[in-house]
């Protein structure tokens, strides 16, 4: 343990690089999911249509899909013989973070479809009586709604920040490219070799700590 | 007054609004036409009724008798389950002249999250009106109801009196000239209800259409020009 912390504290360039890494890729893969979650969230939250609870059952279904499940459908997109190999993603970062937005993007749909669901049905009247046109009543919804949104990209960013399937299977696990913290941890873990893992474990465990402490001081803020 | 018709029914029949309001959104609307599943039984029902430009016209009933279910219809966020309810000859459902025309105040009005002038401009700059005019008409309103001091009054730190004050005049600051209002003096103590009562006044005078429901016979004896009992969903007379 001793040595974890010393490896971090001495700055090293591979740990804090492999954590940098990580976070760039899930900061970028959070985004990507993002834009289009958020749009169907709201869809599936703020209106009603035929179809619609099957939707968020399949939506719900996706969340817990175990991640390699998710590396393998990706995999079979993004390789060479896929409908999206031209692309050359695999095993570059690219791949990751296709692979990742996929994993975050039913994350994001749900968490605002959930919020959404929540607000007072008096504030979708009110807007409508009031005049507001479509656009208006969307980023009148977003706004009101934007703790849940905040929350959403939270929970979000710090689940695929730990996942480790769709990394290892889209990323190989390739030094200075696409190791991520998880990555690394399993492979040293192979190795025998626990003081990096154990490090990055130590990050990965603030990273969580962060994320559930934003989210509990979203909620006190709301309250 | 005018006395042009504004809404006319026929053989209306609708179902409960919930207090608050997700039965009468599109939400119910599209499980009850789109699915297939059992209606509830119709709450209000009318063979024929008229309103005209400028009537202020009081609804009054007990609790339960159908008066925010009809004030929702009129406004267009109820849609009938049978017969017509038309707004200049349109469906109320599907009328852009009242949509721009009215507002709808709830009874418990909901305060969008932010300061009151946030609520008070929002009424008119969601009407498209320029800054300038929005800021202008949202202190005029705010005044007349005796909020002059509140604008950067955050909505959570309002009574529900104040509330439904606020809400008030974003309605007014909206520019409406229908005011579709559920009980505006439910939460008022005498003195907001005076202010509430006056600011009614002016726009009946100023030749504006208010449908309101109430339980207060004083109120409707002193605003309406018009007033219907309502009973168990179906008017009982005038």
């Amino acid at each position: 343990m001793k040595e974890a912390f010393l490896l971090l504290a001495s700055g090293d360039a591979e740990t804090w690089a492999t954590v940098l890494r990580s976070l760039r890729f899930s900061f970028l893969s959070t985004l990507f999911a993002l834009v289009p979650g958020i749009p169907a969230g709201v869809a599936l939250g703020d209106r009603d249509f035929r179809g619609r609870r099957g939707l968020i059952a399949v939506v719900n279904a996706l969340m817990a899909l175990p991640t390699v499940v998710i590396g393998l459908f990706v995999y079979s997109l993004i390789s060479r013989s896929g409908p999206l190999g031209f692309m050359s993603l695999m095993y570059e970062p690219g791949g990751v973070i296709f692979g990742q937005a996929f994993l975050a993007f039913p994350i994001v749909v749900s968490t605002t479809q959930a919020g959404l669901s929540k607000l007072d049905p008096r504030f979708r009247e009110t807007i409508v009586t009031l005049g507001a046109g479509p656009w208006r009543r969307l980023v009148s919804t977003l706004f009101e709604a934007r703790a849940v949104l905040v929350a959403a990209v939270v929970a979000t960013f710090g689940r695929v920040t730990g996942e480790v399937g769709v990394s290892m299977m889209l990323g190989g696990n390739i030094r200075g490219t696409t190791r991520t913290m998880t990555t690394t941890i399993a492979l040293d873990y192979n190795k025998g070799e626990f003081d990096r893992a154990v490090s990055l474990g130590l990050v990965l465990l603030v990273i969580a700590l962060v994320v559930n402490l934003a989210l509990h001081a979203l909620a006190a803020h709301e309250d | 007054m005018k006395t042009e018709g504004l809404w006319s029914c026929r053989d209306l029949e609708l179902r409960y609004a919930a207090r608050g309001g997700r039965a009468g959104g599109a939400r119910g609307r599209g499980r009850a036409a789109g699915h297939g599943r059992p209606l509830p039984p119709a709450a209000f029902l009318a063979e024929a009724f008229d309103i005209g430009e400028g009537e202020c016209l009081a609804l009054v009933g007990p609790n339960g008798s159908g008066k925010t279910t009809f004030l929702k219809a009129l406004n267009g966020l109820l849609a009938p389950r049978a017969g017509s309810l038309l707004f200049l000859g349109e469906p109320v459902t599907a009328s852009a002249e009242l949509r721009r025309r009215s507002v709808y105040l709830h009874q418990s009005p909901y305060i969008l999250a932010g300061s009151v002038s946030y609520n008070v401009l929002y009424g008119a700059r969601a009407r498209g009106l320029g800054s300038a005019e929005a800021q202008v008409r949202a202190r005029a309103a705010l005044a007349l109801l005796g909020l002059g001091d509140f604008g950067h009054r955050h909505s959570r730190a309002l009574s529900g009196g104040e509330a439904q004050r606020v809400a008030l005049a974003r309605a007014l600051a909206s520019g409406a000239d229908i005011l579709l209002l559920d009980e505006p003096t439910a939460s008022a103590d005498s003195a907001s209800a005076n202010l509430v009562l006056a600011a009614l006044r002016a726009r009946r005078d100023a030749g504006d259409t208010i449908v309101f429901s109430t339980h207060d016979p004083d109120l409707a004896e002193a605003l309406a020009t018009r007033t219907i009992r309502l009973r168990d969903g179906r008017i009982q007379g005038e």
